[in-house]
């Protein structure tokens, strides 16, 4: 027989459902490390992260049962991970903007001449400097700053890399609201980073 | 075709690629506008910053939690929801 490292998830959810504890084992360690990831970068503390993860962990068990493969099961975990962050980012009301992003449709123009977007170039950012604490601050602010239903979809897109119609499934949104938001959250998150890199450029020069 | 225009294409199809008359005019559009271009490349810099900066590692102590939590509610046996126990039934 197959280890169960080595079976599908499809495999491992049929056993689990089956009541096979150690199935159940094996699809949380495929699948815990990029949980954690994703509420990490959903509520940028590690408790919450924890917390989050247990949560999701504890919530997939008691709906197994209900799974019916129709859908991938990434994407069935990434609707329950998404829930429990929405759900606890709401309940803690630490969304920093109350307004929507709704200026980031278009941008201040004249003349059909864009004004908020720069002459001046972002500098290359090698990989060494996302190191520098100073660039991960700055990222962790903007990211903070960004209302927590704009984020998730930045999050889900463009950093877990899932495709535009897979975010807008797992966020029950149309496919025409995630394309918004996410236009959104990248012009704001763009506009936020744009004083530091421009300084920083000018500073190494 | 203006920099409005080719603004929503930007933060719209960043790395889709999308070859429609209309499109093939904002490409153009990008191309010849200096603006447009610096934004460009300062929205994809933006993703990819966040894109590769590296998460956190979960740690031993946070798998043993999970494995404890878990643990905890395990001792109930999975049970089917009610949806699936009518389909079952069928």
């Amino acid at each position: 027989m197959r280890s169960y490292a080595d079976q599908t998830d499809q495999q491992l959810i049929g056993a689990a459902q089956k009541g096979d504890r150690q199935a159940f084992t094996a699809l949380v360690n495929r699948y815990e490390q990029t949980v954690y990831r994703f509420s990490f970068k959903m509520c940028r503390d590690p408790e919450k992260a924890k917390e989050n993860l247990q949560d999701t962990f504890i919530n997939v068990y008691r709906k197994l049962g209900s799974f019916d493969g129709k859908s991938k099961f990434s994407t069935w975990l990434y609707t329950i991970v998404t829930n429990n962050c929405l759900m606890k980012q709401r309940r803690r009301k630490i969304q920093e903007l109350e307004d929507p992003l709704e200026m980031y449709d278009d941008p201040p123009e004249q003349d059909g001449r864009l004004k908020r977007a720069p002459v001046a170039r972002w500098e290359e950012t090698p990989a060494d400097l996302l190191l520098t604490k100073e660039l991960r601050s700055a990222l962790n602010r903007a990211i903070s700053k960004l209302p927590v239903d704009y984020r998730v979809v930045f999050i889900l897109r463009d950093v877990e890399g899932k495709s535009t119609d897979e975010t807008a499934k797992i966020l029950k949104l149309s496919v025409e609201a995630a394309k918004s938001r996410l236009r959104r959250a990248r012009a704001f998150l763009r506009d936020q980073l744009h004083p530091y890199l421009v300084m920083h450029e000018k500073a190494t020069k | 075709m203006n920099c409005r225009q080719a603004y929503r294409f930007i933060c719209d199809n960043l790395d889709e690629k999308i070859t429609s008359a209309r499109c093939r005019g904002i490409r153009k559009h990008i191309a010849c506008c200096p603006r447009c271009q610096a934004y460009l490349d300062s929205v994809k810099k933006t993703v990819r910053l966040y894109r590769t900066a590296p998460g956190p590692k979960l740690s031993r102590m946070v798998h043993r939690d999970l494995m404890k939590a878990l643990n905890v509610e395990m001792v109930q046996p999975l049970k089917p929801t009610s949806k699936s126990a009518c389909r079952n039934s069928r």
